[in-house]
Parts: structure tokens; sequence; C-alpha cells
């Protein structure tokens, strides 16, 4: 009875062992916010990609939190003097997860499949592409793109499987969806849930990963909760191990819990205020000057951000080469050249504080989104531009229909947005006059910036150089003041106690590199 | 019954019509394309008018509602435009979710509600009346939101008796049919306990009283029996409203079905989806509407005759 009752309790307490383990191999992760909703993980036509792409899929190459690239399925890469020609080596032995082979064929019919795609942009300046031989692919440029490596880096240049892509056609990336990633993907409910399972035959991760084979994990859950408190609440309760992007709202809350831990990172957005340059005051540089300065970057950060993240003073996050500027063309708040200007420009204090010219009050539009931080962020500005004067009237409208109010060019005079990228041709996107209304939200038709923008896009051979042409452009864009700079989030994750993090996070984001390093935790 | 019941269902067909429209125009006349979430920032215009003719939107709003309207009556809700699945797959993938979900609310609701209803009627004015109704009023006029909100802190975050979010098991349907179910047992409750006290002042009741038959065997066998005809009226509408009223819970609690597929599609404003789920939530209530009737009249002979003779 005594020897019956023993085996009882091993074979329970193997059981229990067992079950441990194999929760031990599996983890929940939760995306909230903006990374909810991509409908599909197909790469080429998809305009919203998740952080579960780049564990599906591999791209040639990876970039780094300090802009640099490093190989993912190329082994190595070399640019003609010329720029006219880049010839990748690819790594040997890469396999699809249905057990095709990944060569040089496979990049000669990928680059083409992009013509007339959602992402044709990104390899607008590749004339062809020639398989050299297996394992050696040149791409022979229209004209040199020092931005091609960049672009390869890309989400959206994630490399699919021919077979599966052109047999399953639009089902591709939502029905299945086959790359050479650390995992595969089990099931896809758009909105709700991507479970993978760990690809056991992965060994070629970029050198960023300290782990070179499979993932750690068994199998990855991927929660979308479009609520953010739902979504802190799991990381809270053990319902999620990792929440993958913290809002900044919820920081200070995450900081002070001790159930879970936190990790923050540079980010790669920036929020700013378009000043509709083509509109009344606005057309006078000297107002627009005025508003620029009169935005109070270190206070929105201390009360608002609780001193998470960083001011922004230029167009891009500080991370870019292009960001460095000269100190003059830097936008920081000094409310006395604010008022100074506003003064030169004819706008004199009213009676109640609020600058009148002509008889007619300094009385703006400002415009926003809804959701709860953009509300509360153009509260403070409105705050801060009546502490100088001028009158701002808050529109807050529906995210999913203000860019098409943008679009059609309205009497918009200000507005609060953001952005997410990490390349500097975002200037371009946001102030070339052909794109005025809507990504060209301040309306920004400058021949100058014309001029210098065709040089930094298309004139340049050379990373450096295009750096140094892209630096000329932001710096001339800056001092038109089309727009006042705001705040730099930082990227954060939280994760519970079945995780193990890495020591960095390596990438521009929570990527294959830094999440092959993550590990169930002892 | 089979006539009225043609004839009600006949009556639909106009009322279906006009939802349509009225839905089609609503989709199409807010602001906001579901190019915004098919086009990258750096495309060219000479992209975007592909991709606008591509999916007909560059055609008169009137001809796009005809197309509809025709393929709809084919059966084939078209395929969603953001999402580029089939729209009728994507409202199986999640209609069973918000059935599951408006089904327990509505077991609860109508369960908690009839029985505090006929305890408030057979105790009117009684402590137990006001404080149990008023308790009740309370709950329902919490908003939805805020009451899940509530409900995951109480329940899941303290007392760890369900999962917060998501449905991955059974439990994980309590907390938000609760939710849902609150809002509608106040309604419920004050239907029966008006109808109670209605009914419980006729003369048949106090024949009945005469007879020496005790008072919960009336008020359980005779008058509940004629009060639950209004209620009936109640839970029929309540049947469509649960489903559309499933939408912000379905939301916080992070689970399938029509209202988060719903929020998401208005979000990408991808029409054909938008135009399928509301679609659905305007048939869900047109068809709670003719049950209650059907059920209304399968209790009151004298209502068939009624709709039956004109």
């Amino acid at each position: 009875m005594k020897t019956m009752l023993k085996g009882s309790m091993l074979a329970l307490g193997l059981t229990a062992l067992a079950a441990t383990t194999a929760l031990a191999q599996e983890a929940t992760f939760v995306m909230t916010a903006r990374l909810v909703g991509a409908p599909t993980y197909n790469p080429i036509k998809a305009t919203k990609l998740n952080t579960a792409t780049t564990l599906i899929f591999d791209r040639l190459v990876v970039q780094d939190a300090d802009q640099s690239f490093h190989g993912q399925l190329a082994s190595s890469w070399e640019a003609s003097p010329d720029g006219m020609q880049w010839t990748f080596k690819l790594k040997p032995g890469v396999k699809f997860h249905n057990g095709e082979p990944f060569n040089a064929k496979t990049v000669a019919w990928w680059v083409p499949q992009f013509k007339g795609s959602e992402n044709a942009f990104t390899v607008e300046a590749i004339e062809r592409v020639e398989a050299v031989d297996d394992l050696t692919v040149r791409f022979h440029m229209k004209h040199p793109d020092p931005n091609l490596l960049f672009n390869l880096a890309s989400s959206f240049m994630c490399i699919p499987e021919p077979k599966a892509y052109e047999a399953l056609g639009d089902k591709f990336g939502v029905t299945e969806a086959i790359g050479t990633g650390p995992y595969r993907m089990q099931q896809f409910s758009v909105g709700q849930q991507t479970v993978l399972v760990r690809n056991d035959d992965y060994a070629w991760a970029a050198g960023l990963s300290t782990n070179q084979g499979p993932a750690k994990f068994k199998k990855l859950t991927f929660r979308e909760i479009g609520e953010e408190s739902t979504a802190y609440l799991e990381l809270k309760t053990g319902g999620a191990d990792l929440l993958v992007n913290v809002p900044t709202d919820f920081l200070p809350r995450i900081q002070a819990d001790k159930a879970v831990k936190l990790v923050t990172f540079p980010g790669n957005e920036l929020v700013y205020m378009p000043i509709n340059t083509s509109v009344e005051p606005f057309t006078d540089i000297k107002v627009r000057e005025a508003t620029a300065f009169a935005v109070n970057q270190k206070e929105i950060l201390a009360s608002l951000y609780g001193g998470n993240g960083a001011v922004a003073d230029t167009f891009l996050i500080s991370s870019l080469k292009e960001a460095q500027v000269e100190p003059k063309f830097r936008i920081a708040y000094d409310p006395e050249r604010a008022k100074k200007l506003f003064e030169e420009a004819g706008w004199k204090p009213g009676p109640d504080g609020i600058r009148v010219k002509d008889g007619k009050r300094l009385t703006v539009k400002l415009w926003t989104q809804n959701g709860t931080e953009f509300k509360r962020l153009v509260e403070i500005v409105q705050a801060q531009l009546k502490a100088v004067g001028m009158q701002a009237e808050i529109s807050i409208i529906d995210a999913g229909s203000i860019n098409a109010q943008y679009r059609k060019k309205t009497d918009h005079q200000l507005a609060i947005r953001a952005y997410q990228w990490t390349n500097a041709d975002i200037v371009d996107w946001f102030f070339a006059a052909k794109r005025a209304g809507y990504p060209n939200v301040s309306m920004f038709n400058d021949p100058e910036a014309e001029r210098l923008n065709d040089i930094a896009m298309n004139k340049s051979k050379t990373w450096d150089e295009r750096v140094a042409n892209f630096t000329r452009y932001h710096e001339y864009v800056l001092s038109q003041y089309p727009f006042a700079p705001i705040y730099q989030p930082v990227q954060s994750l939280a994760y519970g106690k079945r995780i193990a993090m890495p020591d960095k996070i390596r990438g521009m984001g929570l990527y294959s590199s830094t999440m092959l390093d993550i590990a169930p935790a002892n | 019954m089979l006539r009225f019941a043609i004839r009600r269902l006949a009556m639909l067909v106009p009322v279906f019509l006009a939802v349509s429209l009225v839905i089609f125009m609503i989709v199409h006349l807010v602001p906001g394309d579901p190019l915004e979430h098919l086009i990258q920032v750096g495309s060219s215009p000479e992209q975007q008018a592909q991709m606008i003719a591509r999916y007909g939107l560059d055609q008169p709003l009137l001809v796009q509602y005809g197309r509809w309207l025709a393929k709809v009556a084919g059966g084939d809700l078209g395929d969603a435009i953001v999402m580029r699945q089939p729209v009728a797959r994507l409202i199986a993938e999640n209609l069973p979710h918000s059935l599951a979900l408006g089904g327990a609310a509505l077991v609860f609701s109508t369960t908690v509600g009839i029985v505090t209803g006929v305890l408030a009627a057979s105790f009117r004015d009684s402590l137990f009346d006001r404080v149990v109704m008023g308790f009740i009023l309370l709950g329902s006029t919490l908003p939805s939101f805020w009451l899940a909100l509530l409900m995951i802190l109480a329940f899941a975050v303290q007392f760890e008796w369900f999962p917060v979010s998501g449905a991955r098991s059974w439990d994980a349907l309590v907390l938000p049919a609760l939710t849902i179910g609150i809002g509608g047992t106040a309604l419920i409750a004050r239907v029966t306990r008006a109808a109670m006290i209605e009914i419980a002042g006729r003369d048949f009741v106090r024949v009945l009283q005469a007879k020496g038959l005790s008072f919960w065997r009336i008020q359980l066998r005779h008058v509940l029996q004629q009060a639950l005809l209004p209620v009936m009226t109640i839970l029929g509408l309540r049947i469509g409203w649960i489903l559309g009223g499933a939408v912000t819970v379905e939301y916080v609690f992070a689970r399938p079905g029509l209202g988060s597929l719903l929020i998401t599609a208005l979000g990408q404003r991808d029409y054909p989806l938008v135009q399928g789920c509301l679609l659905m939530l305007a048939i869900a209530v047109m068809l709670g509407t003719l049950l209650g009737d059907l059920a209304q009249a399968a209790l009151d002979p004298r209502l068939r005759e009624t709709m039956g003779a004109r």
C-alpha cells in the first residue's frame, strides 16, 4: 500500500514537472495600441505589420539601434564604386518552413513581386536582380540608392517562400505564412491572436543575436488587446508574459509595480506640431517661428510623460546622423523670443492677453486625433500657446478619418501628430510639396526646400553623401518653421517572472534579433 | 399562427432594404476611407488611383450601393478590403463568440430580472423592493466600459477567480456576460415587477384568492404567466441589442466577436466588413423582434387573431 502511495506521488510529481516544463516552453506576448489589427503577414502587400512578422520571416539584412546594418540571410554585401550594383552573398543551408531552399533564385523572384504592390517604393531604385550563382545575387540599379540597405532591413522586406506565395495569392499571410524565420505560423486570427511554433531547424540568426540556434520557447502566442488597461492587467495577473509595447501613460504604474519588470530603450517615434504654412496667420514666418518657440518641450516631458523619453528639438529622432544639425537650427522653448517675434509681426497683446492685429484676435484651430495621450498633450500645448498670447481652439478628430481631413487641404492651422520612422527621408515625406495636405500637413511648399529635397532624395551616391544632403535639407526645413518639435518617446516593454530578458535589446525595436535571446526564467 | 408568422416575415423585407441603404450611406459618408490602410505614405498618386479603381471606390455611391445590394441578395457579402478575406467567413468565425456571450448575458439578465421582478412585486414597497430595485437600477446605469474594468479589477485581479480577458476557456465568458447582463437585468426586473403588480390587481386574482389558493401559487402560476407577455417583447428586442451592445465589452475583454470585428473594421474603414457586421446586427434586431412577436402571439391568441384579421 505504502509502495503504491509512493508510486502515485512520484507519478503525480512527474506529471506536475512535465506540465511545468511544457508551460515554461510556452509564452504569451501581448501587443496593444497601434500594434493591434495588422490584417495580414504578407510583407509585400501589407501596410501594417506586427511584431510577430520578423519571427516568421527573415530579411537579407537587419539594422541595429546604432543604425548599423548586419547580415541575416545575407552573409556579406558590397556596392560598386558608382553605386549602380550591389552584390550580396547569401548564407548556405537556409530552408523555408516548407522545406524549400532559400537561394539567389528566391531573391531574383522576390524583388519583382513588389511591382505595383503597396510597398513598391522600397524597390523603386532596383532595375533588375541577377542570380549570379546559387548563393550570390546582384542588384542592378536604375540610379544609385544609398538607402538600399535601410529598405532591405524593413519588415516589409521580409522574404516569403515563392511557391506558397504564388499558390495562396491574397490568402498568403492570412491563412498561411511561410518564411525562413525562427517560428512557423500555426494560427492567425486578425485582431485576436497569432500562434507561432518553433522552427527547430533554425540556424541562420543575424549576428545581433547571442543565440544562433533555434528559439528558446517552443510556442509563442501573440495576443492583440486593444484596450491598454486590459493588456496591462493581463501582464500583472500573469495571464501574459510580456507586454510588447507599454503605452507611455502606463510607464509610472509599471515602474511602481513589483510584479513586473520594465525595459526601456531608445525610441523611433517623434511627436510634433505641424503648422499650416498656407493659411493666415502662419503664412508669416515670424508667426510660425514664434509659435514653434512657444512650445515648452521640457514641461511636456516632465508633466505628461514623467520624464520618460526625451525632448525633440529637430524633426528627426536623435539617433539619426541627420538630426545632428547646427545649434542655431534647433527649436527649443524660448517664450521671450516668441513674444518678440509676435510683436515684430504686428500681433500686440489685447486686454485679455490674447494678441490682436488689425482688430483681429490671434485665434487658431488646433487639431488632433482621439486618444488619451493626444487629448492631454493638446490641452498642455493650448495652455502654452495661450501664455504667449495665442488662443488655440481644439478639435479632436477620429483617428480613422483625420488623415482624410488633412488630405482635403482644409483650413486646419495647427495639429498635434506623431510619426514612427528611422530614416531621414521622413523629411521628404512630410514636407515635399507634392504631398501637401497629407502627409505634408504643414502644406509646406518652398522652392529652395524642393531643390534640396531633390538633391537629398535623388542625387546622393553614397551613404555619407546622403547624410550630408539630408542634413542640409533638414536644416533648411527647420529654418522655415513649418512645425514645432515636441517629444521623443522611449520604446518600452514589460515582462513577468517567467521571462528572462537578454541584457541588451538589439535592433530598432523588439524584433527577432532580441526575441531569439528571450528565454524561460529558471 | 403560420399566416401571422408569414405576414410578420414579409414586413421585414422593406425594413431590411431601408436598413441596408442607411447602413451603406452612413458607412460611406463618414470621413476617411480604407485606402489609408492600403497605401504606404510614400506611394505615388498613380498607385493611389489604381487602388481606388481596384475596389470600385471611384464609382458613384448609388452604383456602389446597387452592386453591394445585388451581391448581398445573392448571399455574398463581398471581401473585406483591408483584411483581404471574405466578409462572410470573418463573420462566421466571430459570430459564435458573440452568440455565446449574448446568450449567456441574456440567460443571466432574464433569470435574475424575472426572479427579482417577481420578488419585488410580491414584496411591493418593502425595504427589499426598494433596495434590490435601486441596486439593479444603479448597476444598469453604469457605462459598460467602466463596469467591465471594475469587474476585471474585482474578480480577475483582486480575487483571481476569472481570467482578465480572452476567450480561451469557459470561465473567460463569465465577466463579460455579467457586464452585459447587468444592463438588461434592471429593464426585465422593472417590466416584470410592473406587469405583476398590474395583473395582481385584476378580478381573476381575487377569485383565485377567494378559492383559497396560496399567495405564491397565485403569483407564480397565474400572475407571472400573464406578466411574461410584455417581458417576451422586451426579450425579443434584447436579442439584437445584446449583440450590438457587446461591442465595447468585447473590446475591453479582448474577446473575438462581432463587436471586436466591427471596431477593427471601423478603425480601418473597411467598408464591406463594416456593412456586413452592421447588417448582421440589424438582422439580429429584426429577428429578435420577430421572435418576440411570435412568442407573444403564441402565448396570447387574441394578438394573432388581431394581426391575422388585418
